[in-house]
């Protein structure tokens, strides 16, 4: 079992949760965060700590396909321990529907 | 008689230095878990009880003090299998009951189970195998 990083990441990107995870198994895209499957010891702690709500237990039913992503890419992109400054206009996409096909960008983020 | 005493109704760092105490004084004489605890660890116990502490500081109160890899630590741990997740689990539990209120202790009773299932699974589970394991001794 895993926690998966869910759509409203893409564009709000707050990066709360990789302050808070013992296990550092939080990577970064350009506009997204993914967590490692294989890395999460299904602790939860970063559950509450996302304020796009965008972090859920893979044990809830529908998440199939995001954590297909969330595997794919934490396998490319970089780790991120430290937590910056999110984008400016972050707040703006906070809650918009259907990000991943209009805004998923699968290029890497700059990682720590 | 045993004395009665006030149970903990809440989380904090003291607490959970006394819960990682209680507990591997516990473990240190645990004739199933004893064994394998005392090779992995010979020497000074203090480190690994101030990783404890940061762990369940990190796991329970968000402080982020742990950072590590503890599926690599115990990949590396000659004759680990799962009946003795089973054992730490129920001593973690018998001790957190002995500490905290029912409340308290149930928050780090599912912590527990759910973090040792997530351990089962990158230690044991093999996609050819049914999971989970057949635990009987």
């Amino acid at each position: 079992m895993t926690f998966v990083v869910t759509d409203n990441c893409i564009k709000c990107k707050y990066m709360d949760c990789v302050e808070v995870c013992p296990v550092d198994c939080f990577y970064e895209g350009d506009n997204m965060l993914v967590i490692h499957p294989d890395e999460c010891i299904d602790c939860g702690v970063c559950e509450p700590e996302c304020p796009a709500e965008a972090i859920f237990p893979d044990t809830q039913p529908g998440l199939e396909d995001w954590l297909k992503l969330n595997a794919e890419y934490a396998s490319v992109w970089p780790n991120i321990t430290v937590k910056r400054e999110p984008p400016a206009d972050a707040k703006e996409f906070d809650g918009v529907p259907n990000k991943l096909e209009q805004h998923f960008s699968a290029s890497p983020g700059r990682g720590d | 008689m045993i004395p009665s005493i006030t149970k903990l109704d809440g989380i904090s760092e003291d607490g959970i230095r006394r819960l990682v105490d209680a507990f591997y004084a516990k473990v240190r004489v645990d004739p199933e878990l004893a064994p394998i605890f005392l090779r992995a660890i010979p020497g000074d116990w203090q480190p690994h009880l101030n990783r404890m502490y940061a762990f369940w500081s990190s796991v329970m109160l968000t402080t982020g003090r742990y950072k590590g890899n503890p599926l690599v630590k115990h990949l590396v741990i000659p004759g680990i299998r799962p009946q003795l997740f089973e054992r730490w689990l129920a001593l973690f539990n018998e001790t957190c009951g002995e500490l905290f209120d029912d409340g308290i202790s149930e928050e780090f009773r599912v912590k527990a189970a759910r973090i040792a299932e997530s351990l089962m699974l990158g230690l044991f589970y093999r996609p050819d195998r049914p999971w989970p394991p057949e635990t009987a001794a």
